[in-house]
């Protein structure tokens, strides 16, 4: 008997500690078509593969202890197609799913979990920030700094984190150490909630200028993906992941082709315009290269002249940094720096071989981007790619001017230089360097004469007899060549796992 | 419904004008191309909806963040 009293009082208990903020709160998140911290830990999970840590933790403090249900942060571990996975989802119905002592723990032990036994951690966002009173006075300060690892990043699994609501305090932070970021639509990720933050300032703010999606995926780049439900945005974490390894001592997981994908790179000429000064959409010449359906764009919206893509061949997963002329005319700004770096660091340290597709008329020059350190974020992206220990195949389809070339892996900054014939290698638009070398422009005197010699000069059958680029293929074979390029610099001598020098580097810039 | 002010991303000189006030317009259609760096760069449409304005007209010189377009969106 004694037994069962204790077994129902287990019962009972858990029953209380799902139960969450109670049915109102829960009944609120239903109208607004959320879901709730439970639901989107049963949607992003296989089923049955939950564990939870930390149901009958509750808050420290006696007065809130009795409403503090798993102290408003879920966590627990188990798998994502098969592979596991540790994972912490903020229960906003208690106490705004804010920080505290008690649930603090749960997140160690989670972040602690994915880093020694190597698996992602995905933090399912959506909080209020540090929890009051607890963190007031001088015994408030005392609560904080325990764990001076709290903000270490060395990359030994990826981490992932979804916002899905209003987004403030540990939200935010691990959205900042995240590998990938995936933002509902309506979700809001600042510093400080509107009402803080308009305090503070002494005006009006608005959430949505604050730390909405458009300013996350268009202007800091912080937001990989929107999209615009809870289960779309879970969804968006299983694909991400299913091109990373689940931890940085193994390759990513090989994946059956589909059949069509050879066929596509067969009709790449189609999205290629003969004539030179028109533009076309890199992420259409990408998908005739990789695996059918297999392209996976990171920060679309941000640094638009770089397209940064998770993608596979042959089965592999690869990290494709391209050129996208359709935006600045593909010239390289800023923002398209600071993307390409986050995102080399992305692949070297996840054992990802990294594919240049070059079509750039050089660094966007100009006083807005000196003024934002454009040298030095050149220069970062330079360093980060000299320390990159995984396969580098740089493919050269048409422009590859100035510094630039040397950024998106040109001479010995790659593993293989591939070149298209349509490649041109001058160090910038050729009638430019007409002008800028001889002073003579269109109209007078000897101009074509010059044009042709500078022409010539930078062509793609020069840099092949140098043997700076070691292939010169017809643009239908370059799926083929990457494969057997891949496979060539992927041995390694048996050491396929990379030195993951690029590890404790920031994860935005 | 939000009015929605489209901006060349570079310096250069309005080549063609593609749309005309009043069209409908989708989300990444072509409304501009600007001449710029011996290219066409195309100016597209960051929402759907309607343009109410064409601040510019072909053979106009631009620069970076000019506004060309404006969209009252959907």
């Amino acid at each position: 008997m004694a037994h069962e009293e204790i077994l129902s009082e287990l019962k009972q208990r858990r029953e209380k500690a799902l139960g969450m903020g109670g049915p109102d709160k829960l009944a609120k998140r239903v109208n607004q078509g959320h879901l709730n911290a439970r639901e989107r830990i049963d949607v992003l999970l296989d089923k049955g593969s939950y564990l939870e840590s930390g149901l009958f933790a509750t808050s420290h403090r006696p007065e809130v202890a009795d409403r503090t249900p798993a102290d408003g942060k879920i966590a627990g571990t188990g798998s994502i197609d098969g592979r596991l996975a540790a994972v912490v989802s903020n229960d906003f119905t208690v106490l705004g799913a804010s920080s505290s002592v008690v649930n603090g723990k749960k997140i160690r032990q989670m972040r602690e979990i994915s880093t020694k036994q190597g698996m992602p951690l995905i933090f399912l966002g959506e909080s209020a920030g540090a929890r009051m009173p607890d963190r007031m006075g001088a015994a408030g300060r005392a609560i904080l700094g325990q764990d001076p690892t709290e903000y270490q990043r060395e990359r030994q699994a990826p981490w992932v984190t979804a916002l899905l609501g209003d987004c403030y305090g540990s939200s935010t932070w691990y959205a900042c150490m995240s590998d990938f970021v995936v933002m509902r639509k309506g979700a809001t990720m600042a510093v400080a909630s509107e009402r803080v933050t308009s305090m503070a300032i002494n005006q009006p703010v608005d959430a949505e200028e604050l730390g909405g999606w458009r300013l996350h995926t268009e202007n800091t780049g912080l937001v990989d993906v929107a999209v615009s439900t809870d289960e779309e945005a879970l969804a968006t974490i299983k694909t991400f992941l299913s091109y990373l390894p689940s931890h940085h001592a193994e390759l990513p997981p090989v994946w059956a082709v589909s059949p069509e994908s050879d066929a596509a790179c067969q009709r790449i000429l189609d999205v290629i315009p003969d004539d030179r000064t028109q533009v076309y959409d890199v992420r259409k010449v990408a998908s005739c290269i990789v695996d059918a359906n297999s392209l996976f764009e990171l920060k679309g919206r941000f640094g638009k002249s770089i397209t940064t893509a998770l993608a596979r061949i042959n089965g592999q997963s690869v990290g494709v940094i391209a050129n996208n002329p359709m935006f600045k005319g593909g010239a390289i700004d800023v923002d398209a720096c600071e993307k390409a770096t986050s995102f080399l660091v992305l692949c070297d340290s996840f054992n990802l071989p990294i594919v240049f597709l070059v079509d750039q008329p050089g660094f966007m020059i100009g006083l807005e981007g000196e003024k934002r350190r454009a040298p030095s974020k050149i220069i970062n992206w330079m360093n980060a790619l000299s320390l990159v220990t995984v396969p580098k195949i740089s493919v050269i389809m048409r422009k590859s001017y100035g510094q630039a070339y040397l950024n998106m892996g040109g001479g010995r900054n790659s593993d293989a230089v591939v070149l298209w014939p349509t490649a041109d290698l001058g160090f910038m638009a050729p009638e430019v360097a007409v002008n800028v070398l001889h002073g003579v422009k269109r109209g007078e005197p000897k101009f074509e004469e010059l044009l042709d010699q500078v022409n010539r000069d930078s062509s793609a059958w020069n840099l092949a007899a140098l043997h700076e680029a070691q292939y010169l293929i017809d643009p239908r074979e370059t799926r083929e060549v990457l494969k057997h390029l891949l496979r060539i610099h992927s041995v390694k001598l048996g050491r396929r796992i990379g030195a993951h020098k690029l590890a404790n580097w920031p994860t935005s810039y | 419904m939000s009015k929605i002010t489209i901006k060349s991303e570079v310096t250069g000189s309005i080549w063609k004008v593609l749309v005309q006030e009043g069209a409908a317009v989708k989300e990444d259609d072509v409304l501009i191309l600007v001449e710029s760096m011996k290219m066409e760069i195309p100016v597209m449409a960051t929402d759907s909806g309607r343009v109410t304005q064409l601040i510019v007209n072909e053979g106009d010189p631009v620069s970076e963040g000019d506004p060309v377009v404006i969209i009252e969106s959907d």
